[in-house]
């Protein structure tokens, strides 16, 4: 014991002192930090209402009312000085909310984070200043399968998956009705996208935000259910376990060329074929449409997942992204109007909510790109009239799938034949399988999918119960689709090849060295 | 290893050359990154590095004599000495693997994105088109500089045009991390970085801020860039008082027409 405090006291000046230590002051430095860097989104008189606030979803932290929602307190009470200085280090992820951490001075940030105090009165009035929440540490096992079950019976019986959905995509039943206390439309998070949670998206984070809730939320704080013997504090952690494996355990990372193997069997046309389940996983981020008339700033396909086979005849490839419904869906068009109310965007007024249907878009050049290197493409963003683009599009409703040409976002023109393409929705999921022979007669429009080459590959995806069709839309921007062969045989040869000459010489060096050894000890003895 | 075995080795010309050899690859891999403005070392540039080390030990250690003989001893040992015949038998077996390793990444073929060459500050036209009217960009200055009375205002018009339009992707710190810029490739162009708006003058931005992506030409790769063409949203006066905020929120002064000559445009030189 004496020891610990001994080796405590050793250490103390190399531990940096946890920022709630640290006074947050100086707000006349704070304010100049804050008028340079927040205000273009939190306003100049911290209102939430900066120039650029109304075409965000989630709006801009209104500091007047001093509700915050990443905190160490309890439900309803102001956030300690180390929670403002997280939310300000790390960003809000998932929001337009920066990383201040390396942008701004320590210094800097420890003065704004006093400023943004000063715009409520509740910081000033010391008796309502709150003390973070003792949390007990993470019990072990928390990917084990028992841990898991645990998890995910108070998943159910503690109403998450009103709200979240059975899946945790958030397609719960409640869903559609959200609003936060502003009286914006809010998503239930989708807890399938861990990297994009406010507040950080570990079983620690989790477990945190469950004990607190996000306050000015509909997401409630669930402490009084320990308090109330409804479950245990270890039960929470189990649950907050559940919630984390449901993510990736690794936030995904994009990777420019997407491999598709060749396989012996034919190429699977359902999205549920068992042959999916060995295909490698690709991840593609989607952001709002920003570049052409009507700009679109609050997209609600955050990115799909891509995998490709092919047999050598047929290409199939998978996409899956996450939607919280199959639109369009009559329950959710009140919805539709409140987010059209809310981002503001090109029209001089909110366009009216209508009964959109979800789409899809892949997207390839009409012919392999020859010259230069190989470089040169359409313009990324669905062409232009002049050099137009080759695109697989999908809609919900009618349910079908067609090939056509794209020159520029306002103008498709479907080509004769039709296209293969099978989608299943489940809780909260679309999955989509287009299949396309490699090679095509009509060689002038539709791209041939040669093997072994880099063929250019763009998304484009639309909600429509987020009010989203047309240019209101989520795009990426080109990426690489590479037909693999199986190995040839003769790739081996050269480096079996090398092998054996190393080995050779590798054995003449030391019969060399040891004759060399036996003679010179013979001269010695 | 007992202590003596250790002090030994430390001053034996054999393990001193391992250990330079060591350290040397720690720090270009690891420490080098650390450094402030410096990136991940390319592994053709550490190789490079390593070679010049070894080149460097080698003359060393080969320079005298007695050191030249010590230095060979553990390797002959290795070579030939029966009781170091398993270590002999490992050093084979791994160095032969190593090579057919290397040899089976250089053959085995797999396809990579194709490199994307492209010209970041391409060669501006001396006059462009603007919603019908033509603008000559040699020699053009920012107007609104004409009245440092009214540029506080200027620059606030110029913080709204910015923060309504340019923010998902140039991001609220000018650096290119807006939160949509992760969907685009190229990425967003970083102001805060001394290689864009502090290489160029005023009116080359301008022609960047009008044309966009579209208006590059092919070196440019205009199919990649996101940039719209702000032409269709905002107005010359708009456009003007928005490169105002960006040289006053970075801190940069742009670059002037005395200072380039007529040769090159407008844009900061050694930059393509
Ligand atoms: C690009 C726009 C933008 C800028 C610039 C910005 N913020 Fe924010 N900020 C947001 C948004 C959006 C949210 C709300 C996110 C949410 O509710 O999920 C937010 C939320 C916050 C919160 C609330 C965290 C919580 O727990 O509720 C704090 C504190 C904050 N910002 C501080 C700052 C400070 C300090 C700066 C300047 C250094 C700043 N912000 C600059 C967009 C911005
Ligand atoms: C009344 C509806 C509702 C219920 C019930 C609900 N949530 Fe939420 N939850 C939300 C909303 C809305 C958000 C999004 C908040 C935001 O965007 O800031 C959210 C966000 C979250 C987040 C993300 C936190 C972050 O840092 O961004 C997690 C994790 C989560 N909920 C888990 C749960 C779990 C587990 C339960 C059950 C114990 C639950 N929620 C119950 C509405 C609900």
């Amino acid at each position: 014991m004496i020891d610990g405090l001994l080796v405590l006291a050793l250490l103390a000046p190399l531990v940096p002192r946890p920022p709630s230590l640290v006074p947050l002051q100086d707000t006349t430095k704070g304010k100049a930090v804050y008028v340079k860097w927040c205000a273009g989104c939190h306003g100049d008189g911290g209102a939430g209402d900066g120039p650029s606030a109304a075409h965000m979803l989630p709006r801009p932290r209104n500091f007047t009312g001093a509700i915050y929602k990443i905190r160490s307190t309890a439900s309803g009470q102001l956030p300690t000085d180390a929670d403002l200085m997280r939310a300000i280090d790390e960003g809000l992820p998932g929001s337009a909310m920066p990383a201040w951490k390396g942008r701004l001075s320590d210094g800097e940030r420890r003065d704004v984070a006093g400023y943004i105090k000063t715009f409520s009165a509740f910081f000033a009035d010391t008796s309502q200043h709150a003390a973070a929440l003792k949390f007990s540490g993470e019990p072990g096992g928390g990917t084990g399968a028992a841990a898991l079950k645990t998890g995910r019976q108070f998943y159910d019986s503690i109403g998450c998956r009103k709200c979240h959905g059975d899946q945790g995509r958030g397609d719960g039943p409640s869903a559609p009705t959200l609003k936060d206390d502003a009286g914006f439309p809010i998503f239930a998070a989708d807890l399938h996208q861990s990297w994009r949670f406010r507040g950080g998206g570990s079983a620690a984070d989790i477990y945190h935000r469950l004990r607190t809730g996000l306050d000015g939320t509909p997401m409630p704080s669930f402490s009084d259910l320990i308090d109330q013997k409804f479950l245990t504090d270890e039960q929470l952690w189990r649950l907050a376990q559940y919630v984390r494996s449901l993510s990736p355990p690794d936030p995904p990372e994009v990777r420019d060329v997407i491999h598709a193997p060749q396989i012996a069997g034919p190429a699977p046309v359902s999205p549920d074929d068992s042959a999916w389940a060995r295909a490698d996983r690709y991840w593609f981020p989607l952001v709002g449409q920003v570049v052409r008339k009507a700009r679109w700033f609050a997209p609600a396909v955050t990115g799909v997942w891509v995998q490709a086979l092919h047999d050598g005849h047929t290409l199939a490839l998978r996409l899956s992204w996450d939607d919280r419904t199959q639109s369009p869906d009559s329950a959710w068009l009140g919805f539709e109007q409140r987010v059209l109310e809310t981002v503001a965007g090109d029209d001089s007024g909110p366009p009216k909510a209508e009964p959109w249907p979800d789409q899809l878009a892949v997207q390839f050049p009409r012919r392999l790109p020859e010259g230069s290197g190989g470089m040169e493409r359409p313009y990324f963003l669905m062409g232009s009239e002049t050099d137009p683009v080759y695109q697989w599009r999908w809609t919900s409703r009618p349910r079908k799938s067609v090939a056509g040409l794209a020159r520029g976002i306002e103008r498709f023109d479907t080509l004769p034949g039709a296209l293969a393409g099978q989608a299943s929705f489940d809780h909260g999921e679309w999955r989509l399988v287009f299949t396309r022979a490699l090679a095509t007669p009509d060689t002038a429009n539709e791209v041939q999918l040669e093997a072994g080459r880099a063929i250019p590959v763009a998304f484009f995806g639309w909600d429509g119960s987020s009010g989203e069709h047309g240019s209101r839309m989520a795009v990426s921007t080109w990426y690489f689709l590479a037909l693999d062969r199986p190995t040839p045989p003769g790739v081996f040869i050269s480096p079996v090849l090398a092998m054996l000459v190393t080995l050779g010489l590798g054995l003449v060096v030391v019969r060399r060295a040891r004759r060399r050894g036996t003679a010179r000890a013979g001269r010695q003895r | 290893m007992t202590a003596p075995a250790l002090r030994r080795s430390a001053t034996h010309p054999f393990w001193q050359a391992v250990g330079i050899l060591v350290i040397a690859y720690i720090v270009v891999v690891w420490v080098v990154p650390l450094l402030p403005g410096s990136a991940i070392v390319p592994k053709s540039v550490v190789l490079q590095y390593m070679v010049t080390v070894l080149v460097g030990v080698l003359i060393y250690v080969s320079d005298n004599e007695e050191r030249w003989a010590r230095f060979k001893e553990p390797i002959e040992a290795v070579l030939a000495e029966p009781r170091l015949r398993v270590v002999r038998a490992v050093l084979l077996v791994v160095v032969t693997a190593l090579v057919g390793l290397v040899a089976y990444g250089q053959v085995a073929t797999t396809v990579a994105a194709p490199p994307n060459l492209r010209s970041i500050h391409p060669a501006p036209p001396a006059e462009i088109t603007f919603r019908g009217r033509s603008i000559t960009l040699t020699g053009l200055e920012n107007p609104l500089r004409a009245h440092p009375e009214s540029l506080a205002l200027y620059l606030a018009e110029g913080k709204g045009v910015y923060y309504r339009n340019c923010l998902p992707c140039h991001g609220d710190h000018l650096d290119g991390q807006g939160h949509f810029a992760s969907g685009f490739n190229p990425l967003p162009a970083n102001f805060q970085d001394n290689g864009t708006i502090a290489q160029l003058t005023e009116s080359f931005v301008f022609w960047r801020v009008a044309k966009g992506g579209p208006g590059l030409p092919r070196e440019g790769t205009p199919w990649n860039s996101a940039m719209p063409k702000w032409e269709d949203f905002l107005t010359e006066r708009e456009i003007w008082s928005v490169i105002l905020f960006l040289y006053d929120q970075t801190g940069w002064t742009p670059r002037t027409w005395e200072k380039t000559g007529t040769g090159d445009g407008g844009r900061g030189t050694g930059h393509d």
